[in-house]
């Protein structure tokens, strides 16, 4: 894994004297709020509902076991003990006191992570698939580019203060767990001819106008990438509107002007931007991809797990629903559930933090990750390791079998932390957790997605049920969508008509369970592909036909 | 019916063929933006010469801003009116010095009409609408007489008259152009905060409407944004709509009358010849890596709109402008300054790296940026940055020079080699 | 004055810039982090003057402004959703409410569907 040289331990260090300065500066007077809004965004500090927020970037959601630790530590001596794992590969801390954040960076700094552009108008912490370099169906690791992607752009002068915030996700694989498509710019690996290379896809993105990604070159080479970015980017800086926050993203600049008119502007941008890079660009790739060695694999005794899976009914559950194919058949990857039953999705004590870096480091080579979905994954484990893993697991509270279940929820802080909320998102995911927990299995596999407002951060539009909260003349509203995909099957959800309050959101969603139940065509098929089937129709009926019209508001 | 003051130009209609325009230009821009209405209005031959009349109110830095980007040597014409806040003629020097608009043109009550119409300065106790007569009316008229069309910040969710206010209107003689006719009052507030445009001083304490001091009172939560004006009276348009900011009275209101009393006294005696002048330009100096220095550029900087006409040593460069448009244009330019309409409106870094892309070699000049942005500036290709006198009390020297090791930790051109 | 609608009670409130907490404006002029503790302004030009002096103190606090309030029993409580969590803390971590819960406090969210047979609640 990437370790940092002295470059970098250089930058962070300078970077972090920089922002305590500014600090200083806001609270002498030197900085207006609304000048130092930006600079303490573009470092990750939010101010929220309640306090000051830190937004800290896990990096393509990879993460050593010291790493961890430092976050564990950063927790409990600056906040309140525990850190938020959200569905954009970051941590976030929710207590946190203006003037001690440059400390808390200091301290991350030795661990070698930064909270840099994981807000703001800028290029924002980029994204990969969390199974890269252990899922069975990678064509390569993408975590290299996006190293690159990341140095390139830390800032990048030319591009601060963007028109609005830009995402770039990265996937290695033919399953697009990065869910690529809705990012500023998509990347997927792809070889033509033996070539490695790109196929680069621009404008997606969810919010309020959700759009799936289009393909702007299919087949770019391995070293024009940046080059070939950074056009992206300034055609984007010079054409993106800024009248309009809600129609500043790239999407929109590609929408209104046309795909063709926006390629024409990168490929006449493109050859002088290609002519300033010599090739150093490349041999700091090629020194990043061969940090990115695979760990030395020890044999797993896959017969020892095979036993304890026979034996133990509820490692065997666990197993089932929590373990993905390695591409070693001898070891697994390991997603360790933040969605117990009930607790807040994302949600991570220091405790659990250092109980999780323990078992990296005695089973799992020392690496962790970070999803999008909000949990960690331990991403090599041999395979014999599993049943002793499992068993540290449960004394934390962190051995939940419900990955890709029911109660698996994406869900955004919502009104109980954040200023732009319209409503609540965590106790709606944890009421239906505990709601759905006794029959979840039956279910099968289902995404419940979850916002406070329509800036879409818990992803609603991509759930197979997508719930978004809104205001309604003062109180709390729930609209749901259905039909939603995040994966290469890329599908945004379709609304089902009138949303529900607080209090018959829960219930709603039962009802769309039981219809989902008597609707299948046997356990195999899933919510989904019923879904797909069928259509909306008979989960329109069940929502809103049975004398449950009033409930609707 | 409120005892509006019969517009003046109501009395000299507008002819069939001004109705006509009108109704085509608002056919052919039924489907565009404010700001490419607005754009469009300045050239539109249809439309003629145009001016943007001002009040420096509430929301007046919308237009401002956009005249800003596009030319910001068109002419706007502010109405100082005698009874204004202290705070409006600041914000307005401040706007003025910001948006580096050159041709603001103050407009002001004939002293002889006033003397004659309100001696005591008190008219507007017994008749508001003859003192907005005086004080508005007549003197913008007279100012307006050289200019085909006017632009206003006039929007329709102002006040329930406005309902089916039109982009074009035909207004006695000329036309009136509202690009704003169609906002709401979250697209003026978005708008603001994207561009991070300085507020009215008053709309920080609490004002939702700023114009003449005396006439209006406080706009409730939820209550129609101009109610505040005239309230108590059933006049809801001066006659000319001459302003889209909003007024308001002083913030302590027992003592509003005294206070405004002295003012207008004051203003009477004060108030020199009616004339226009253009507002005093702010000083400033040139930020560079050993710190400040005094501007040594002292000839004039010509507009991007007039390189057309002839080579131009020194080239202002707006934020909208494409460089690829200056290819082969530049030979004899020594030195380009380009605007940052707003430091959170990043599109001159991307100028700045294309036009060194394109090989231009002379002096880059940005303007309009904060001292934590030197690095990037510097690294986008600028030489320089000028900084007003105003921000550079706030963020001294010292502040600048934190940043200029920016070639330091550069991770950038570490990549490319 | 018809238009004029009737003013309705406010509270000025903001964050702490140093800190972040959530602070209220008390009627002698100090940050408070308890709402009950914060002035009730039932008179509108004095809520303006007010605001207008918090404005003055953004060497303390960020982006003060008036919120709704009505008189509680032991001072102002919230009128809507969003200043109730302000005032208490978020609803998923009981252990970090500031103060008790507040009368207006949002409606539950219901774990099962009992809601239904029990009618609005």
């Amino acid at each position: 894994m990437y370790q940092y040289n002295d470059f970098d331990r250089a930058f962070l260090a300078e970077r972090t004297a920089q922002f305590r300065a500014q600090v200083a500066r806001r609270l002498d007077g030197s900085l207006t709020e609304e000048e130092f809004r930006p600079l303490r965004l573009m470092n990750g500090v939010y101010l929220q509902l309640h306090a000051y927020m830190f937004r800290v970037a896990i990096p393509y959601g990879t993460l050593r076991s010291e790493q961890m630790r430092g976050l564990a530590y950063v927790a409990e001596k600056w906040d309140r003990g525990y850190g938020h794992f959200t569905t954009r590969q970051n941590i976030q801390f929710n207590w946190p006191k203006l003037v001690d954040i440059p400390d808390m960076m200091d301290h991350l700094e030795t661990v070698g992570i930064h909270a840099i552009q994981t807000s703001g108008n800028t290029i924002r912490n980029v994204t990969a698939d969390h199974f890269a370099g252990a899922a069975a169906d990678e064509i390569a690791d993408p975590r290299p580019i996006a190293e690159l992607l990341r140095q390139w752009s830390t800032d990048h002068g030319e591009f601060q203060f963007l028109p609005r915030k830009f995402k770039i996700g990265i996937t290695g694989s033919p399953n697009d767990r990065a869910v690529t498509r809705s990012h500023d710019i998509g990347l997927r690996m792809v070889e033509r001819d033996g070539e490695p290379g790109f196929e680069v896809m621009v404008g997606g993105g969810l919010g309020r106008t959700p759009l799936i990604g289009k393909t702007i070159r299919d087949f770019l080479p391995k070293a024009d990438l940046l080059p070939y970015i950074e056009a992206i980017l300034a055609a984007y800086n010079a054409a993106g509107r800024r009248d309009n926050k809600f129609k500043a993203r790239l999407k929109i600049t590609v929408l209104e002007n046309g795909l063709e008119a926006f390629r024409d502007a990168v490929e006449a941008e493109f050859p002088a931007r290609r002519a300033a890079f010599s090739g150093a660009d490349q041999q700091v790739l090629a020194a990043i991809e061969a940090q990115f060695a695979p760990p030395e694999f020890r044999g797993g005794d896959a017969a020892a797990y095979e036993a304890a899976r026979a034996a133990d009914p509820v490692f065997r559950a666990w197993a089932d629903t929590n373990l993905t194919a390695h591409r070693r058949a001898d070891h697994a990857i390991v997603t360790v559930s933040l969605k117990a039953h009930g607790a807040t999705p994302g949600d991570c004590s220091a405790t659990q933090m250092r109980a999780l870096a323990d078992l990296a480091d005695a089973h799992g080579y020392g690496e962790l990750r970070i999803s999008h979905e909000q949990n960690v994954v331990i991403p090599h484990v041999p395979r014999d390791a599993l049943p002793a893993l499992h068993a540290v697991l449960k004394e934390h509270g962190l051995a939940t079998a419900n990955i890709g279940l029911a109660s698996d929820i994406i869900a955004c802080p919502g009104m109980d932390y954040c200023t732009l909320a319209t409503a609540r998102s965590i106790p709606v995911a944890q009421a239906i957790a505990l709601t759905l927990e006794e029959r979840e299995a039956e279910v099968g596999p289902l995404k419940i997605k979850i916002s406070g407002c329509i800036n879409a951060c818990g992803h609603h539009h991509v759930g197979h049920i997508g719930i978004l909260g809104l205001d309604r003349a003062g109180v709390e509203n729930y609209q749901i969508t259905l039909g939603g995909d995040h994966t290469e099957r890329a599908a945004i959800g379709e609304r089902t008509g009138p949303g529900f309050p607080a209090d018959r959101i829960v219930p709603a969603v039962e009802r769309l369970i039981d219809a989902y139940l008597e609707l299948r065509e046997g356990a195999d098929e899933p919510f989904i592909d019923t879904y797909r089937r069928l259509g909306m129709a008979p989960f329109k009926a069940a929502l809103y036909d049975q004398g449950n019209v009033s409930d609707a508001a | 019916m409120p005892r509006d003051l019969a517009p003046l130009d109501a009395a000299a209609a507008s002819t069939p063929e001004l109705v006509g325009r009108a109704a085509a230009l608002n056919a052919a821009y039924r489907h565009h933006s404010a700001f490419a209405v607005m754009s469009r209005a300045l050239d539109d031959p249809g439309v003629g010469a145009i001016a943007l009349v001002s009040s420096f109110g509430a929301e007046s830095v919308v237009l401002l801003h956009m005249l800003s980007v596009m030319d910001r040597r068109r002419p706007v014409l502010f109405l100082e009116t005698g009874m204004l806040f202290p705070e409006t003629l600041a914000y307005q020097q401040e706007l003025a010095d910001r948006l580096g608009l050159t041709d603001i043109r103050l407009i002001r009550p004939e002293a002889a009409a006033l003397s004659a119409a309100d001696p005591s300065g008190a008219l507007y106790l017994r008749d508001s609408d003859a003192c907005c007569a005086v004080r508005k009316v007549q003197p913008l008229e007279q100012a307006l007489a050289p200019f085909a069309a006017w632009i206003t910040g006039r929007k329709r969710f102002q006040a329930g008259t406005r309902a089916a206010l039109e982009f074009f209107e035909p207004d006695g003689p000329r036309l009136k152009v509202n690009p704003l006719a169609h906002w709401r009052p979250e697209d003026v507030r978005d708008y603001m905060e994207n561009n991070a445009l300085p507020r009215h001083p008053l709309v920080a304490k609490g004002y939702l409407s700023i114009g003449c001091a005396p006439c209006t009172t406080p706009v409730a939560a939820g209550e129609d944004p101009r109610a505040g004006r005239w309230r108590g009276q059933s006049k809801q348009e001066c006659g000319i709509h001459f302003v889209n900011g909003r007024a308001v009275r002083g913030p302590v209101p027992q003592a509003a009358e005294t206070t405004i009393q002295t003012k207008a006294d004051t203003m009477t005696e004060t108030m020199p010849e009616a004339k226009t002048e253009s507002a005093p330009p702010a000083g400033h100096r040139i930020a560079r890596d050993d710190g400040f220095r005094a501007d040594d550029w002292n000839a004039p900087f010509e507009p991007l709109a007039n390189l057309n006409e002839a080579p131009a040593a020194a080239l202002d460069l707006p934020s909208t402008a494409d460089p690829a448009e200056l290819s082969g244009r530049l030979d004899d330019t020594r030195i380009i300054r380009v605007d940052f309409p707003s430091f959170a409106d990043g599109r001159g870094f991307t100028i700045a790296k294309r036009l060194r892309e394109m090989g231009y070699q002379g002096r880059l000049r940005a303007r309009g940026l904060i001292a934590d942005q030197y690095a990037m500036a510097r690294r986008a290709g600028f030489d320089e940055v000028e900084v007003s006198d105003t921000l550079a009390a706030r963020q001294p020297e010292d502040q600048w020079l934190a940043r200029a090791n920016w070639m330091a930790h550069d991770y950038q051109a570490r990549l490319r080699g | 004055m018809s238009r004029r609608p009737s003013f309705t009670p406010k509270i000025v409130t903001a964050n702490h810039l140093g800190v972040g907490d959530v602070v209220y404006l008390s009627a002698s002029g100090e940050w408070v982090r308890d709402l009950s503790q914060a002035e009730l302004i039932e008179d509108e030009a004095h809520a303006q003057l007010r605001l207008l002096e918090a404005e003055a103190r953004l060497h303390e606090v960020v982006g003060p402004y008036l919120a709704d309030a009505a008189k509680g029993p032991t001072g102002p409580i919230p009128t809507h959703f969003r200043e109730a969590f302000r005032a208490s803390g978020p609803s998923n971590r009981p252990d970090h409410r500031r103060a008790p819960p507040a009368p207006a406090t949002p409606k539950p969210i219901m774990t099962h569907r009992e809601a239904e047979v029990e009618g609005a609640l």
